[in-house]
């Protein structure tokens, strides 16, 4: 077949094979003999798709990559007893490890979909579970995080949901996590009209989480609104972070292989990119990365929008890995003014407009704006500092973050202004030859005149 | 951007001859890039057939264009094909004691992950599936020798990610059933 066949394909018959096939697999209720027999007149198709779902009940890992077959990983080889087809293990109703009925789906992240599961055993309770989609690399998943499961079972937070379980079931990987029953926190915080007070304060427990994960060896490497939900604990507000250890388990990190694989689909959310992540091949990745992605995330909470919007991002790929990496972010307060929405953002946060810019102007600027130092030595040292600062912020004492000095700014602006600036000095050596020509000028018209 | 980009672009815009001239193209740089690999010798970073494909992308592509995805994705996903079924027979005759064919070419270990038998019977299969539904033979090139998951395949065919579970039971059944000893 050549490519051209493949785009040119078209169908000549108004049902083929392909179409009984998926039609009966997902008609389980009235049993895929009856539906063949009223759906196909033709009775040798009948039977050939008959002999395909046959198959397709046997097929258990055929043709699957094979993800006990690795030696590094230290499941048993061979094939996975509980192997199911890739269709039939996605639907409702599936049991997971003989104890995760998986009820309803969640959302596809980009590297697997999320399911509300009932765990039956040992104890009931409803739970998240996520499957991994199986690859070639599933065994390195695997390996990985098997290596991190025990520091993962180690992390016991409040503003953390637990880890409770991990395996592989059909061959793919799947995490069991607490369920949270929360909703992202920029949403939260715009549909209650907090005030930037009210969302500090909100702030600062996700920064412990992410610090009493960094004290265990974990660092996120996906900090998003997506991934901090604010649940509501007898009617108090409280954040928990999700999804923690697995990006980076289950390979979401920025190497060439995700960058190619997602095509803009696990790419995903670049606005919290750190610049290293934002690197093609940069695996040191160190849990200043997190404190850029905080620093992104306080960016958004107080000025409505992170600091680089995904439509600034999103022109191509490469383009927008080079904005993470080396664009100048705005200030949150500039950010704020030139936003679209200022009317709204600002009754969000339940003030005047004016007054909004005011207070972000000077240290909550200054505080956003360390933790998305391009140069992450620049950056706040661990989360803590982040979150010393802020919490200095909310008591009314002086924070750490500085003012950049007159020279940083000197520099900055020779920086952005680099034709101008040389224009200018061009103009004035000018000026300043002219001149001297002019007093060499007169002062030898003097002494002839003189002499 | 060179030869590859123009074709893209071509068989974008609905140009067949193109697209089949995508082909040798894709294979070639596949092979470059795999003797490449082997140059550099890199310990510990074995390439995939996964990997190798999407370093082909991003060279041939050059990170500009990425509507002429699906003409790209059916022709690496056949060139890849090629690639390991020829290493896999190679390997066969060896073990059989017999002459190795062609020139022996470093690949750099690049193999599918499934016994050499497996990868030469699907292969030989294939064409008559293609004859049926060319869709489900280009998914088998994807998800089979390229080694990708069903949503990198179903994203490389432009396919919704729950058509290419069902595409791919339907394949895997077939094979199954043409692959049966009887």
């Amino acid at each position: 077949m050549t490519p051209g066949g493949l785009i040119g394909y078209r169908r000549e018959t108004a049902v083929t094979d392909r179409e009984l096939f998926v039609a009966a697999l997902h008609r389980d209720a009235a049993g895929p003999a009856a539906f063949l027999a009223a759906a196909c007149p033709d009775p040798a198709r009948r039977e050939r798709v008959k002999a395909l779902l046959g198959e397709c009940e046997r097929l258990g890992g055929f043709l699957e990559p094979p993800a006990a077959a690795v030696p590094t990983f230290d499941h048993p080889p061979g094939p996975d007893p509980e192997a199911t087809t890739d269709h039939l293990s996605q639907a409702p109703g599936t049991v997971i490890a003989g104890r995760y009925k998986l009820v309803e789906e969640g959302g596809e992240g980009g590297t697997g979909t999320v399911w509300v599961a009932l765990q039956t055993d040992p104890v009931k309770r409803v739970v998240a579970v996520k499957r991994i989609e199986a690859g070639m690399d599933s065994w390195a998943v695997l390996a990985r995080f098997e290596a991190e499961r025990q520091a993962l079972a180690l992390m016991d937070h409040p503003n953390i949901a637990r880890i409770l379980d991990g395996g592989l079931h059909a061959g793919r990987p799947y995490f069991v996590m607490e369920l949270v029953k929360g909703v992202p926190i920029t949403r939260y915080c715009d549909t209650r009209r907090l005030t930037p007070r009210q969302r500090l304060e909100l702030f600062v427990p996700v920064c412990q989480a992410i610090q009493h994960a960094h004290q265990k060896g974990v660092i996120h490497r996906g900090i998003k609104p997506s991934n901090v939900l604010v649940a509501l604990y007898d009617d108090k507000p409280v954040p928990k972070v999700i999804d923690f250890g697995i990006a980076e388990t289950a390979g979401q990190t920025l190497t060439d292989k995700t960058l190619m694989t997602g095509f803009g689909a696990v790419v995903g959310t670049p606005e919290y990119m750190s610049p290293e992540q934002a690197s093609l091949n940069n695996l040191d990745i160190d849990t200043r990365s997190d404190v850029y992605s905080l620093g992104a995330l306080l960016h958004e909470l107080l000025a409505g929008s992170p600091p680089f919007r995904a439509s600034e991002l999103a022109v191509v790929l490469l383009k927008l890995l080079r904005v993470v990496r080396e664009v100048e972010p705005p200030r949150p307060s500039t950010k704020l003014s030139t936003a679209h929405g200022l009317a709204s953002i600002s009754a969000n946060r339940g003030m005047e407009p004016r007054r909004l810019a005011g207070l972000l102007h000077n240290e909550l600027d200054w505080i956003v704006m360390r933790s998305l130092e391009k140069d992450r030595v620049r950056r706040y040292e661990t989360v803590n500092g982040l979150a010393a600062d802020v919490r200095r912020y909310l008591a009314g004492e002086a924070v750490q973050a500085h003012p950049p000095t007159a020279g940083y700014w000197l520099r900055k602006a020779y920086r952005k202004n680099r034709a101008a600036v040389r224009v200018a000095i061009a103009f004035f050596g000018l000026a300043v030859g002219a001149a001297f020509v002019g007093v060499y000028l007169a002062l030898r018209d003097g002494c002839r005149a003189g002499g | 951007m060179g030869d590859a980009t123009h074709l893209l672009l071509a068989a974008e815009a609905g140009d067949a001859q193109a697209a089949g001239r995508l082909l040798p193209l894709v294979y070639d740089e596949l092979r470059t890039i795999a003797a490449a690999q082997v140059a550099a010798e890199q310990p510990g970073r074995a390439l995939t057939p996964t990997a190798l494909v999407h370093k082909a992308y991003l060279r041939l592509a050059g990170g500009q264009r990425y509507d002429g995805r699906p003409h790209f994705f059916a022709a690496a996903g056949e060139a890849i094909r090629r690639i390991l079924v020829e290493a896999a027979r190679r390997r066969l005759a060896l073990k059989r004691g017999g002459p190795a064919g062609r020139e022996p070419v470093e690949l750099g270990g690049l193999a599918a992950l499934a016994p050499d038998e497996q990868v030469v019977a699907v292969h030989d299969a294939l064409d008559a599936l293609a004859g049926i539904d060319p869709e489900a033979a280009a998914l088998v090139k994807l998800r089979f020798f390229a080694g990708m998951t069903t949503t990198e395949a179903a994203a490389a065919l432009g396919l919704s990610v729950r058509s290419a579970h069902d595409l791919w039971a339907f394949a895997r059944s077939w094979l199954r059933r043409a692959l049966r000893p009887d």
